[in-house]
């Protein structure tokens, strides 16, 4: 069975996007890819909150990829929004893919709970070499949790 | 001082499986990781290392380490339970946690997520399909992640 898998990107600015994309498909992602590009729309997606209400067709993605520097709300602060969730979603593998290098950056993107910070590299070798890790890695050696379950185990 | 900071960092296995670590730690040379790795049987004895009390109290000789591995089902103190120490403590929280186990339950998995871990992994036990996830650990979270500083301090 192959599960249908879904990516959220959330990326404001339009020319990463498209050099993003080329590398996914380059790298022949096939998982669905959910495009935003601020950070109040990743939480009104994430939260199921109209115009996103409908799963079916906004499915919870698997993935969240956030850029730092976003409108509205950053990355950090979409991140801590989903960690302090009651509910499952709060579990969520999210990578930061930026251009920032910054220890600082780097440090509280941890200190917030993100699984992964990728540095967006300036190619489009290294772009490649990004989605294939996604790819090989997050869509494939990695065990997604459940968004669902309590997840009270042993507590 | 350089040469120093130049020196790949610690990977700290937690596994008590003697055989499991053993496998694990031949694919790691074979992938050609030079960081040394730590091997630990036990949660408790990874809380003091990571704490860096008792016979771990010299951070120069026990620098802290830049990758954490570890079983759940651990003699001490649960995979789980360490997990969750450690994302309680400052500095420490950041350094990267991946679980590799057997246990495949879904209330596993979502428990490992909820304590902190950064990406949970299924042991393998061919030796192909164990150099291949240490190929891929190795690629990912040794070469393209950014890994967050962590203070040596005491």
């Amino acid at each position: 069975m192959v599960k249908t898998r879904t990516i959220l990107m959330v990326e404001d600015d339009p020319a990463d996007m498209r050099l993003i994309q080329r590398a996914f498909a380059k790298a022949e992602i096939t998982a669905k890819v959910i495009r935003l590009t601020n950070g109040d729309d990743a939480v009104a997606y994430l939260d199921g909150q109209a115009p996103y209400d409908n799963r079916a067709a906004y499915p919870l993605p698997n993935l969240l990829i956030l850029d730092l520097k976003l409108p509205r709300r950053n990355g950090f602060e979409v991140l801590q929004w989903l960690r302090s969730r009651r509910d499952g979603i709060r579990r969520m593998p999210v990578i930061m893919l930026t251009s920032s290098r910054h220890t600082v950056d780097i440090n509280r993107a941890y200190d917030s709970g993100v699984n992964s910070y990728l540095a967006k590299p300036e190619n489009t070798e290294g772009l490649l070499q990004v989605a294939n890790a996604i790819k090989t890695y997050w869509l494939s050696l990695n065990e997604d949790p459940t968004l669902l379950g309590t997840g009270t185990y042993g507590k | 001082m350089a040469s120093e900071q130049r020196a790949p960092g610690t990977i700290l296995l937690v596994e008590d499986e003697p055989a499991d670590a053993r496998l694990l730690i031949r694919a790691f040379t074979r992938a050609g990781v030079l960081n040394p790795i730590k091997h630990l049987f036990r949660g408790d004895e990874a809380l003091a290392f990571l704490e860096g009390i008792n016979q771990y109290a010299d951070r120069r000789e026990h620098p802290l380490p830049i990758l954490i591995i570890l079983d759940l089902k651990l003699p001490g103190m649960s995979g789980l339970e360490l997990i969750r120490w450690i994302h309680l403590q400052r500095e420490l929280r950041r350094i990267p946690v991946l679980v590799l186990t057997g246990q495949k339950d879904d209330k596993f998995i979502e428990a490992a997520y909820d304590a902190g871990a950064n990406s949970y992994l299924l042991k393998s036990f061919a030796e192909d399909e164990i150099d291949r996830v240490v190929n891929l650990i190795n690629n990912y979270w040794l070469s393209l992640n950014e890994s967050p500083l962590v203070v040596n301090r005491k």
